[in-house]
């Protein structure tokens, strides 16, 4: 076990070290709440993680004192704290995922710069809106004729959007539909500026400022929080070296979790008596190596 | 840990130990700990202190911290804590408190290793932006675009309207 877990320490060392490099490296990198990043779910997760850590160690030595129960009743704890551990996580990557921050094109709709380019793929995103196929309306667009439209038909969902009636949108989604008028007159302007740019992607999606709660990264302030199926481009400088990073080391991590889950599965419906005590310090070995790793992966990815 | 295995090498034995108790540590685990060595108080006090540090690297987030301006100051606490809390969970719950000292023998090579990999990456990787091409440095985000974007949000044309 442990000469497997030296393998491990150089595979994650490996992993950690170059996102180390990279974001020192790195020109510009965003900050945890650009990023949609929560501080306390994160600790949250660290604290689930050493919880777990407790259970399957107490497990050990209840199975060691070859009391089986007992043992069997820590090793379910264990087990579902490593669920808890996976669920936070995976509401915080569908945080990621509702935001546009995916680790690669063509989900990811990170932009680094607000610059013409940035422009240009805004434009072809509400080129894109103008033409959306029938079934793809969003309900609260959808028109009773759409019913008898053929498969291959498109609707212009913009134009539907501001003639859409005020008592079916909420007063922030009003603001919202004004805002995006403007905006689009800014982005097919012929004499835009730099800094039009900049003003667009600000209301496509601000970055939250300092300290700003955001209770878990499912804030609604910009454009594309009051209407989600706008999917605008958004821009975070660095971003998208940041997702990358961050996707491959948790998602690894993730992946050592549910390894580790699926062998406390198994050892559940074991007899956890003294027989089994080599088996049960092997995972144990392995857990403690998976919360390890997340004690140096919470400060790296959530507060530096 | 010295006084407990003082053998690198082969089956751990522990000075003070019969020959058949050798043998049956031996035959009962393959690391030769079997003994109650922890118990739940010091189990209990270790995850008191791991839930005492995280909470301390944390603090470097609130806005008591006095260090807000100088991020490296948090970056090495954080650090320091984190190496901390890796050795509490490395000597107790992985139980290397016990142990003899052969485990070194594997992990000390392999953590080396690993940090001389990260080294190795700096020239290339870490130092990648220094020379760029112009084409590159053309779409590369940097310090100016987070500004440009701040200014935007505050003094854009809805500026008024949004905050």
């Amino acid at each position: 076990m442990w000469l497997f877990l030296s393998t491990e320490i150089m595979f994650f060392a490996a992993l950690l070290g170059s996102y180390v490099v990279l974001r020192f490296g790195a020109p510009i990198w965003p900050k945890p709440h650009h990023v949609h990043l929560s501080e306390p779910i994160g600790a949250f997760n660290t604290f689930v993680l050493i919880c777990s850590s407790v259970t399957v160690v107490l497990a050990l030595e209840a199975a060691r004192a070859n009391k089986a129960s007992l043992a069997k009743i820590w090793m379910l704890l264990t087990l579902l704290l490593g669920t808890l551990f996976l669920g936070v996580k995976g509401y915080e990557y569908s945080a990621k995922f509702s935001h546009g921050i995916y680790p690669a094109m063509p989900h990811s709709r990170i932009y680094e710069r607000p610059d013409l380019y940035y422009g240009s793929a805004v434009r072809a995103r509400l080129d894109e809106l103008r033409k959306t196929p029938v079934g793809q309306v969003p309900s609260a667009l959808r028109d009773p004729a759409d019913a008898e439209a053929k498969s291959g038909d498109t609707v212009d969902l913009l134009q539907r959007l501001d003639a859409a009636p005020a008592d079916r949108l909420s007063a922030d989604q009003e603001t919202a539909r004004t805002r995006l008028q403007q905006i689009q007159k800014m982005v097919m302007s012929p004499d835009q500026q730099a800094f039009d740019m900049a003003v667009v992607a600000d209301q496509v999606m601000p970055l939250p400022a300092e300290g700003a709660s955001h209770g878990g990264g499912h804030g609604a302030h910009g454009l594309n929080d009051a209407f989600p199926w706008l999917r605008l481009p958004t821009v975070i400088p660095g971003g998208n070296m940041w997702a990358s990073t961050y996707f491959l080391l948790t998602g690894f991590h993730a992946i050592h979790v549910a390894v580790g889950l699926l062998v406390f599965g198994i050892m559940c419906t074991w007899t956890l008596n003294a027989k089994r005590v080599g088996a049960i310090e092997n995972i144990g070995l392995y857990w403690h190596f998976v919360d390890l790793v997340w004690i140096f992966l919470f400060p790296l990815m959530y507060l530096f | 840990m010295s006084d407990h295995g003082t053998h690198s090498h082969g089956p751990v034995t522990r000075s003070g130990e019969s020959a058949d108790e050798t043998l049956q540590h031996s035959i009962e685990s393959e690391h030769g700990d079997h003994h109650a060595h922890g118990g739940l108080g010091k189990y209990l006090l270790v995850f008191l202190a791991l839930c005492g540090l995280t909470t301390m690297s944390f603090f470097t987030y609130s806005p008591a911290w006095p260090w807000r301006d100088q991020p490296q100051v948090g970056w090495t606490f954080m650090m320091a804590v984190s190496c901390t809390k890796a050795m509490l969970v490395i000597l107790f719950f992985m139980h290397v408190w016990w142990e003899a000292n052969w485990k070194y023998v594997l992990t000390i090579p392999a953590a080396m290793m690993a940090l001389f990999l990260a080294i190795m990456l700096i020239p290339d990787v870490g130092m990648r932006n220094r020379m760029v091409s112009q084409e590159r440095a053309l779409h590369m985000a940097r310090g100016a675009d987070l500004k440009v974007l701040e200014k935007a949000s505050t003094e854009g044309p809805f500026a008024v309207q949004a905050h």
